[in-house]
């Protein structure tokens, strides 16, 4: 059962998922909380969310980051994470 | 920061004069800090990017909006910058790059490495620009004289 809670949750119970540019604006927001208590058995990954919100497009054209490091879309997130899905990058 | 690389790092969100910073990084470097002493590199290197006037389809363009991630862009701009400087054995490494609102022909980055050779000073600094166009979280959107906006899929080629 997807649940996505509003703003104003602690990190230390949920997750906090950002996404930015292209992605933001085809989603229609910018940052969520995902609820996710300590004790909980359930096994989260960035993989999991992206399919419970319904996120556009496909996860394997997104670098997923966690806590502000890239990871992989398999890693089992904890409470108080910061999980960004960030469309492809163009800078410099 | 490394005892033996000086590093600088900053996201700007006005337009910047690069030659003009360039000088004064380079007058900085002549002072000793707490973290490393003065040096003045034997051979310098620096990539300068501008905006470009035009769309790959020729279009003119009015603006370029570059968005960042607050926090992660410049933890990532110092993680890049220090592995590069020390892989290469570069002794010193400027990065300016802007945030927000761009206009035709102003500087969007600017890197510049300083080392004891060429060599590293060249390779330190072409590594990092590279590293930073793919590693670094920053997405671009052109906005184009018919007042259409569009996001940019990655980068142009080398």
């Amino acid at each position: 059962m997807v649940c996505v809670a509003a703003m104003g949750h602690s990190t230390a119970t949920g997750i906090h998922i950002l996404l930015f540019a292209r992605l933001r604006e085809q989603a229609g927001w910018a940052e969520r909380w995902w609820p996710l208590a300590t004790t909980a058995d359930e096994r989260v990954t960035p993989r999991l969310l992206w399919q419970a919100l319904a996120l556009p497009g496909n996860l394997e054209a997104v670098r997923v980051t966690i806590n502000q490091r890239f990871a992989s879309a398999d890693t089992l997130l904890q409470p108080g994470d910061e999980l960004a899905f960030l469309p492809p990058i163009s800078g410099g | 920061m490394s005892a033996q690389i000086r590093l600088r790092i900053e996201l700007r969100s006005e337009r910047f004069d690069p030659a003009a910073l360039l000088a004064q990084w380079q007058e900085e470097l002549t002072v000793p800090c707490e973290q490393a002493s003065a040096t003045t590199a034997a051979a310098e290197s620096v990539f300068i990017g501008r905006m470009r006037p035009t769309a790959a389809d020729g279009v003119a363009l009015t603006a370029l909006e570059l968005e960042h991630y607050p926090g992660m862009t410049e933890r990532q701009l110092d993680r890049l910058a220090l592995e590069c400087c020390t892989r290469h054995g570069a002794t010193s490494c400027l990065v300016l790059h802007r945030i927000g609102r761009v206009l035709p022909g102003e500087a969007i980055v600017m890197v510049a490495t300083g080392a004891d050779r060429r060599g590293p000073a060249q390779r330190s600094c072409q590594e990092l620009v590279e590293a930073l166009k793919h590693d670094a979280p920053f997405w671009k959107r052109e906005w184009r004289s018919d007042g259409r906006g569009e996001w940019l899929n990655g980068n142009t080629p080398l």
